[in-house]
């Protein structure tokens, strides 16, 4: 017998399975003492189950989970707080209204007489965001705090309760690139301290640059556990999608056409302030390109998005698709011009998330002769419709066209708004966000796509935050910040650190920028 | 390749059996206070609480005592006559609900429009004089004329949520009481107040003094001595109707995306504020029609002194709909039910000594049990029911109607 066991969280052979679907088979993960173990997989691989388990909310039908070599139960989430183990969700857990201290010490509060002892609790919680760099004002309301300072909040929470094991559920989603350079420093010092960390995401740059080990799940089935050090993001990739994946797409030179969209002077009003969200916005995109709006997230791009798309009403300007004044046309108007829109937030806007995915797939067009007659729906001309979209763009879900679209996971949901927008054959395809929260064999699908659309002659307009895909993907970028377009860039010519300096407003070009 | 999933496991099969087990536990509450009420009643014994559990489930088959005193089933042409007239405003109401709810509205405006449409019906009904217009225009005048009425009272509160985003539950409250005050002082200044049968001048004229009635359409030969009419035949007409528009249409397409994701619908080039108007004035519709065939029936009269209580009927509306799961056509047998424990709460009344009350008892256990039969579906699914949280399957559930009926249940108090 060894003294220290070399594992401090073993899960051996687990599987755990739902009607129908395997969910974990057969699934081996070991953690060290003061590690950063990644757990990589595709949306639906596993990951989210396998934590479950490890947390108590699920009971695995196979399988074993030791601590520290000897074996446990793990029948509830207070067993795993038993045993240290704490979670950080992807959607936080934190009482809006309460203090951060407050929050932090909900359902761990010292009390003296049945009245509350703050005094000890305020001074171990500076302790501990002393000690890992945790910077969060304690007394202020969660509502009132970034993202970033909840999540940091979150993480106190599992130091408070002395977790030594601590389970962070892809939290870098919800981030800005700046609050993801903290956590992973966050990350690192609290390994250094001896806390062992388990790490799920599915983006191989984070993986890459903070984990020490990686364990990778392809479809319920676990395919392997490697030392990052050795490894490749191409490697990684194979791995989890079980086939070589480009992440570069593989495109031609642009050949841009006739203009599409023209936009002059688009000016919209703010929702949160008096001033124009959108100021003075000019361009102009053309058959056979992509052009891409790239920026820091808050500056204008969600505005201007809803404006162009006859979300929202401008407060000046024009635009103009395939010839025709569009300002102050309806939605269905736009579209019937000839704009598709892969929208920004695919459950708000994307999806009715009650529907069938036949129902979603029919979305834009079940007006059209082919879907009604007088009014009444062609049932068989939708489903023979959405089993063919269904197969072409491989979109996988449990019932096929009758599955809730609610049911689906998000890659697949985000898929069938792909095949959806792009079949509809328009002129113009406004992609905002098109790949987020998407694993990488989606998102080299759909970059795929959006290139074949522009190389049948499509005009799109992408909208992006991600500057990997705004580089690899974009024709031409238009900077936006605070609302106006600050600079023209040609992505063969520039690099991320220039892209970076004009997003963040620190770079502009002059008003008179080339037009294409 | 298709395959068809098991009868047990289909969501169809689920809500009815979760109605029928609603149903199950609220009658057999009825029998349980029946036998209570029996065994303290020192003027009762156990053989009449016998006959009155009897009663609360076979009600509607009964026909009286025989010679020897002892009671006799068979088949009750005006028991079922009976039943199929109180159902008709019951399954219109519980359209009225069950169709709001489909587009994601909670109608608890049903009563207001029911009254708005009842208005409107008496005063064409009355006002027009039959020796000018012939009686059968007149009645299709009213109709519509009521429906009208019941459609206009809808839309205030679906204007209200469309255009200023506010909650249609507060609005319908507020409606109902306008509506039914503004009916009773229309009512009160008009000239329509009974004034032939001196005791009845609380009451207004019933249609038939001007010759305007609904036609039996021959119900009255298959159930001699009944009030039935052709208003039940109008009522199942109007619900297979809601059920082609809101399964089978574009049209009701549009208005279920624009219930299910407001946002969703707006961004597909749906009108979402003339989608939520919509729906809400096909449901006030619906109530309106309540209104108008009940008091079209020329049978039935109108009290409109000092309105101070929102008609049952409109509130009724809500069970209906939930027994049903909103589902249109099965509104109808669901509304016929609640009509059916009526008739059997009044042979209890006619036949032993305990009162028909007891039957109120027992549609208010239903209408608990109804508000829950989501939970209880869930419970029947039990296994399956996992399927939907699978892995990374972190979807929300939908609201909850036992939230819509919560909320019911507070406004009528």
């Amino acid at each position: 017998m060894e003294q220290t066991p070399e594992y401090v969280i073993e899960m051996l052979h687990i599987t755990k399975e739902f009607p129908g679907i395997k969910a974990n088979d057969d699934i081996t993960l070991q953690l060290r003492k003061g590690e950063i173990h990644a757990l990589l997989g595709e949306n639906g691989a596993g990951k989210s189950t396998l934590m479950s388990v490890l947390f108590g909310l699920y009971q695995p039908e196979q399988g074993e989970i030791r601590k520290n070599g000897q074996p446990v139960k793990i029948e509830s989430p207070n067993d795993a707080t038993a045993l240290h183990i704490g979670m950080v969700h992807q959607h936080f857990k934190l009482i809006e209204v309460f203090t951060v201290l407050d929050n932090i010490i909900l359902g761990a509060e010292d009390t003296k007489m049945g009245f509350l002892q703050k005094k000890d609790a305020r001074a171990k919680v500076e302790a501990l965001s002393k000690q890992y760099g945790l910077y969060v004002d304690l007394d202020a309301k969660v509502e009132d705090i970034t993202v970033g300072m909840q999540q940091r909040t979150e993480i106190l929470k599992m130091l408070y309760r002395d977790n030594e094991i601590l389970i962070f559920d892809e939290p870098t989603a919800v981030l800005t690139p700046q609050e993801i350079e903290e956590l992973m420093q966050i990350m690192r010092n609290l390994a250094a301290e001896g806390k062992s960390i388990l790490f799920i995401s599915h983006k191989l740059n984070e993986i890459m640059e903070v984990s020490d080990r990686v364990t990778v799940l392809r479809k319920g089935k676990y395919v392997g556990t490697i030392d990052t050090a050795g490894t490749t993001k191409e490697e990684l990739s194979r791995m989890m999608v079980g086939r070589p994946v480009q992440l570069v797409v593989d495109k031609d030179e642009a050949r841009p056409g006739e203009a599409v969209l023209t936009v002059e002077g688009l000016c919209v009003p703010s929702r949160v302030h008096k001033h124009d969200a959108v100021k003075d916005v000019s361009f102009t995109v053309h058959a056979g390109e992509i052009v891409c709006v790239a920026g820091i997230d808050g500056n204008g791009q969600t505005e201007f998005v809803q404006a162009l798309t006859g979300l929202e009403k401008t407060s000046g300007g024009k635009i103009t698709l395939c010839g025709h004044d569009i300002t102050h046309q309806s939605i269905r108007a736009r579209s019937k011009t000839g704009m598709s829109h892969i929208p920004e937030d695919r459950h708000k806007h994307g999806l009715v998330l009650d529907f069938t995915l036949e129902q979603n797939l029919v979305l834009q067009r079940y007006y059209e002769p082919r879907f009604q007659n007088h009014g009444f729906i062609r049932f068989d001309a939708v489903r023979s419709y959405a089993e063919g979209l269904i197969k072409q763009y491989d979109v996988r879900s449990g019932q096929g066209p009758v599955t809730v679209a609610r049911s689906m996971s998000g890659g697949n949901q985000q898929k069938a708004i792909v095949a959806r927008e792009i079949d509809r054959n328009l002129p113009l395809i406004v992609a905002v966000q098109p790949t987020r929260g998407l694993d990488v064999g989606a998102i080299e699908y759909i970059h795929r796509q959006l290139v074949a659309q522009r190389d049948a002659g499509k005009a799109v307009l992408l909208v992006s935050l991600e500057l990997d895909e705004v580089m690899n993907l974009s024709d031409r970028i238009l900077v936006m910040y605070e609302g106006e377009i600050v600079g023209e860039l040609d992505p063969k010519k520039t690099t991320v650190e220039e892209l970076g300096l004009y997003m963040a407003g620190a770079k502009r070009q002059g008003k008179e920028r080339e037009t294409a | 390749m298709k395959k068809k999933t098991p009868l047990m496991q289909r969501d169809g099969t689920r809500s009815v059996l979760a109605s029928l087990l609603s149903i199950i536990i609220g009658m057999a509450a009825g029998a349980v206070v029946v036998l209570l009420v029996g065994l303290f009643n020192k003027s009762m014994s156990l053989k009449t609480a016998w006959e009155g559990i009897r009663i609360i489930f076979l009600g509607i088959i009964s026909t009286g005592r025989n010679a020897a005193g002892a009671l006799t089933f068979g088949f009750n042409p005006v028991n079922f006559g009976n039943m199929l007239f109180r159902a008709t405003p019951l399954i219109l109401t519980g359209l009225s609900v069950a169709v709001a709810y489909k587009t994601g509205l909670f109608n608890i405006g049903a009563p207001g429009q029911y009254l708005a449409g009842t208005a409107a019906t008496l005063f064409i009904a009355l006002e027009i004089p039959s020796s000018v217009v012939p009686a059968w225009l007149i009645w299709i005048l009213a109709f519509l004329g009521g429906m009208a009425a019941g459609a206009l009272w809808g839309a205030i509160p679906g204007m209200m949520k469309a255009l200023l985003n506010i909650n249609e539950v507060l609005a319908c409250i507020m409606t109902n009481w306008i509506s039914a005050n503004l009916v009773t002082w229309a009512f009160d200044v008009s000239n329509l107040k009974n004034t032939v049968e001196n005791t009845k001048t609380a009451y207004i004229y019933k249609t038939s003094f001007n010759g305007v009635q609904t036609p039996k359409m021959f119900l009255d030969k298959i159930f001699p001595g009944s009030q039935v009419n052709g208003g039940i035949l109008i009522a199942i007409a109007l619900a297979i109707l809601m059920y082609i528009i809101f399964t089978k249409t574009t049209f009701g397409y549009e208005l279920k995306a624009c219930g299910a994701n407001r946002h969703a619908a707006k961004y597909a080039g749906i009108k979402d504020k003339r989608s939520i108007v919509l729906s809400m004035a096909i449901a006030g519709a619906m109530s309106g029609a309540a209104g108008a065939l009940y008091y079209l029936a020329g049978n039935t009269e109108f009290y409109w002194s000092t309105y101070q209580s929102l008609p049952a009927t409109g509130f009724n509306g809500i069970p209906v709909a939930l027994l049903a799961v909103c589902n249109p056509i099965a509104v109808i047998f669901t509304g016929m039910f609640m009509s059916m424990l009526d008739i059997a709460g009044l042979q209890l009344t006619n036949l032993t000594a305990y009162n028909e009350y007891i039957t109120d008892v027992i549609i208010s256990v239903i209408v608990y049990l109804s508000a829950f039969s989501l939970v209880i579906k869930l419970w029947l699914g039990g296994r399956t029911k996992k399927t939907g949280d699978g892995p990374d399957a972190n979807a929300e559930t939908g609201p909850a109607p036992a939230v819509g009926a919560a909320a019911g249940k507070e406004a009528q108090k």
